[in-house]
Order: structure tokens, then C-alpha cells, then sequence
């Protein structure tokens, strides 16, 4: 479940907020900041791209809160605007470089931190940061967009302006470059967990 | 096809195992959230403030023209008609808050005039207090500016003409401002005490 969902904030507060009371707009801020400069940072992976984003996402809030009109949880729009603006913004670093979003596989050099941001495959077990920024920003969005955020591909698609094939497609191949770090988890895992159960009962 | 088919036609495709699809799952739900630098807040509310999307402090004081006569009526009455009633509470100047909040030290009497001279010690401990943080936790700001907002409104409740409450009506709504400015105080002395340690 997304952290967004587990922020609840008092419809008194929204409605404070739409009437322009900046209490009201801070203490929205509080609540949304860190979960959305997270996916922020987590797209990006470039702390200052992440900060202009958070600022980009709270001033499209400010703006637009007065149709919020609380049909879903605001969580639930707060973070729509962030991985729009967060996805605009991969987008347009595409577009920059002149390239389509399906390069991003095939330009993929191992150890080529400047090439798409992406990085080598991580040596150690369990990094998940590190395997995340071994994979394509596009790939590493669709993976937080799928298994945290819980978006559907047709959701994704969306969100992208791709098919859903092309999501699919992204999440498969970023699985399946983070399948050795998870196999290693998975059997040092298990190994842990064979020796608890050899070591004798204190009692 | 079924929601469990579907699990298990993408599950394949992922080339990912049960296990490993629990362990990424649980992996990803277990990375921390980080907060952004605190000058983002700054960046956003001079831009907000430049885009004229907050309502000006003088507006939002136009916007309650009678509330505010309202309340400086009651201050203005308590201060010049009753200073003998008020007992003493903790010093206020040994340190940087009170000690201990002086509606503690307060009679619980009833009626209107003790209900106002009880609002204008709690108003007198508040001005007392430190400035409120810059940043606080959501919760409180939440809870304070809920508070504000409803004394303001039984401020604006009581600005009406004179004769248009019954007494009963007056004294419910002052009963209910010492209330709620006893909450009010208690919650920005706690934090004033947080912020201190």
C-alpha cells in the first residue's frame, strides 16, 4: 500500500485550503512532502530534479485544489499530480536527448552512470537502492508505479502515453535484471533461517 | 481470466518466483520516505505568495471585521472592568514560556464575567508563549488550526448587535471559547515545552 494512502486529512482542512488559507496549505505540505519528494527522488535520482518537482507538484495543488471535490482520498490526487509532473519530467529528459522511451533498454551499458542514469548491477545483496538505480528511469518508474503505488499497466500506460504492452514490457525486463539480487535474498534467506531452526533451544 | 490467473500469467512473464516477488515487494514497501530540505517550503510559499493563490493577511482580517470588534470588546472589558478578579498566575518572565500554564491556577467559575475574565487569562497565556515553530508535526498544526478556526467563529457568533442572543446563547458561547482556548493553550504549551527541550 502507497504511504499516500495512510495520510488522512481533515475535509475542515481542505476546505480551509481552497478558500486560500496558507495554514491550511502547509499543513497539507507536511503531510504530502516527504512521501512526494520520495517519488520524486525515486524517478529522478537527482535531488535537486526532485526538490523542482515537489515544488512543482504542492504549487499544482495550491491551484487546482478548489475541483478537488473528494470523490477519492486527497492522497490519492496528491499523488496523481506528482508522477504526472515526475513522469513530464523523464519525458521531456527524453525528448532533450532526442530519443524515444524504447531506447532506454538498448543503450543500456553496464557501469554507464551518465548514460539514461543508469548505473552497474549492484554487488551486494538485499541494496535495493542500488538495483533500483542499476535500471532505466522509465523501468525503475514503472516498477515503483506497479508494485508500491499499485497502478494497474492500464493505469501506467496512461500515466505514460504508451500501451500497456510497453509497460508490461519494462516491468518484465526490469524483474528480470533484478532477479540475482532477489535469488541471493531469497537463499540467504532461507539459509538463515535453516540455521535458527539447527541451533539448539536455549531453554 | 481471473484475478488469480492474471497473477500467475504476469508472475510467469516476470521470470520472477513467489518467494522473489515477496521479497521485492517487501523490500520496496521497507524504503524509507525522505523529507525534502526545508528550503522547498520557502521556494513554495514566495511563489505562492507571488501568485496571490493565499489570501492576504488583510483580507482574511476584512473578512472578519466583526469577529475581531468582538473579541477586542471582551479583552477591553476584562482588562478595564475586572484586573482585581484576575488572580495571579506563574510568572511569565523566568524563562523563555511559563512554566506552567496559568489557566491551571484559574477558578472555575461560571457566568458570563467569569467565563470572559477565564478567555482573557487564557488569551494573555497564549500571547505568553513563544512564537509557533516554523515546522510542526501535521497532527498539530491540524488540531490548532481547527481550534483557531472555531474560536474565531464563536467570536464572529458573539459580534452580533446587542439583544440578538439570549443570555443563555452568550453564556453557552463563552463557555465553549474558554474551552476551546484552553485546549488551544495546553496544545501550544506542549509543543512550546517540545520545541525547548
Amino acid at each position: 500500500m502507497s504511504r499516500f494512502a495512510d495520510i488522512d486529512i481533515d475535509p475542515a482542512i481542505i476546505g480551509r485550503a481552497a478558500r486560500g488559507d496558507a495554514r491550511a496549505h502547509e499543513i497539507i505540505y507536511r503531510a504530502f512532502a516527504a512521501p512526494v519528494y520520495s517519488v520524486c527522488l525515486r524517478f529522478t535520482r537527482v535531488p535537486a530534479h526532485a526538490e523542482d518537482l515537489t515544488q512543482d507538484t504542492f504549487m499544482e495543488v495550491m491551484r487546482s485544489i478548489g475541483s478537488f471535490r473528494g470523490d477519492a482520498p486527497l492522497g490519492s490526487w496528491v499523488r496523481r499530480i506528482a508522477v504526472t509532473k515526475a513522469l513530464m519530467f523523464l519525458r521531456s529528459a527524453w525528448q532533450r536527448r532526442g530519443q524515444s522511451l524504447d531506447d532506454d533498454w538498448e543503450d543500456l551499458t553496464p557501469g554507464d552512470v551518465s548514460n539514461h542514469g543508469v548505473s552497474a548491477a549492484p554487488e551486494h545483496a538485499l541494496d535495493l537502492d542500488a538495483a533500483l538505480a542499476s535500471l532505466p528511469d522509465v523501468s525503475r518508474a514503472v516498477v515503483w508505479l506497479h508494485d508500491v503505488e499499485g497502478f494497474t499497466h492500464r493505469e501506467i500506460a496512461g500515466l505514460m502515453g504508451r500501451t500497456e504492452s510497453f509497460s508490461k514490457s519494462q516491468l518484465s525486463r526490469a524483474y528480470r535484471r533484478l532477479r540475482p539480487m532477489l535469488e541471493r535474498g531469497v537463499r540467504e534467506a532461507a539459509a538463515d533461517d535453516a540455521m535458527t531452526r539447527s541451533l539448539p533451544d536455549p531453554c | 481470466m481471473s484475478k488469480d490467473d492474471h497473477e500467475t500469467d504476469e508472475r510467469m512473464n516476470s521470470g520472477l518466483g513467489l518467494a522473489e516477488r515477496e521479497l521485492l515487494q517487501r523490500l520496496l514497501h521497507g524504503l524509507p520516505d525522505s523529507p525534502p530540505p526545508r528550503a522547498v517550503w520557502e521556494r513554495i510559499s514566495t511563489q505562492a505568495e507571488a501568485e496571490g493563490l493565499w489570501l492576504r493577511r488583510g483580507a482574511a482580517a476584512r473578512r472578519w471585521p466583526l469577529a475581531a470588534a468582538g473579541l477586542a470588546a471582551a479583552v477591553l472589558l476584562a482588562v478595564i472592568w475586572l484586573p482585581s478578579q484576575l488572580p495571579q498566575g506563574p510568572a511569565a518572565g523566568g524563562g523563555p514560556f511559563p512554566t506552567e500554564p496559568a489557566w491551571t491556577a484559574a477558578g472555575n467559575g461560571t457566568g458570563v464575567g467569569a467565563l470572559r475574565v477565564r478567555s482573557a487569562m487564557l488569551e494573555r497565556d497564549l500571547r505568553a508563549l513563544p512564537a509557533a515553530p516554523r515546522v510542526m508535526r501535521a497532527g498539530t498544526a491540524a488540531t490548532i488550526g481547527e481550534l483557531e478556526d472555531r474560536i474565531a467563529a464563536i467570536d464572529h457568533a458573539l459580534s452580533v448587535p446587542e439583544g440578538s442572543l439570549t443570555e443563555s446563547e452568550i453564556e453557552s458561547y463563552w463557555r465553549e471559547r474558554v474551552r476551546l482556548m484552553d485546549s488551544l493553550v495546553q496544545l501550544r504549551y506542549a509543543q512550546a515545552r517540545r520545541n525547548s527541550l
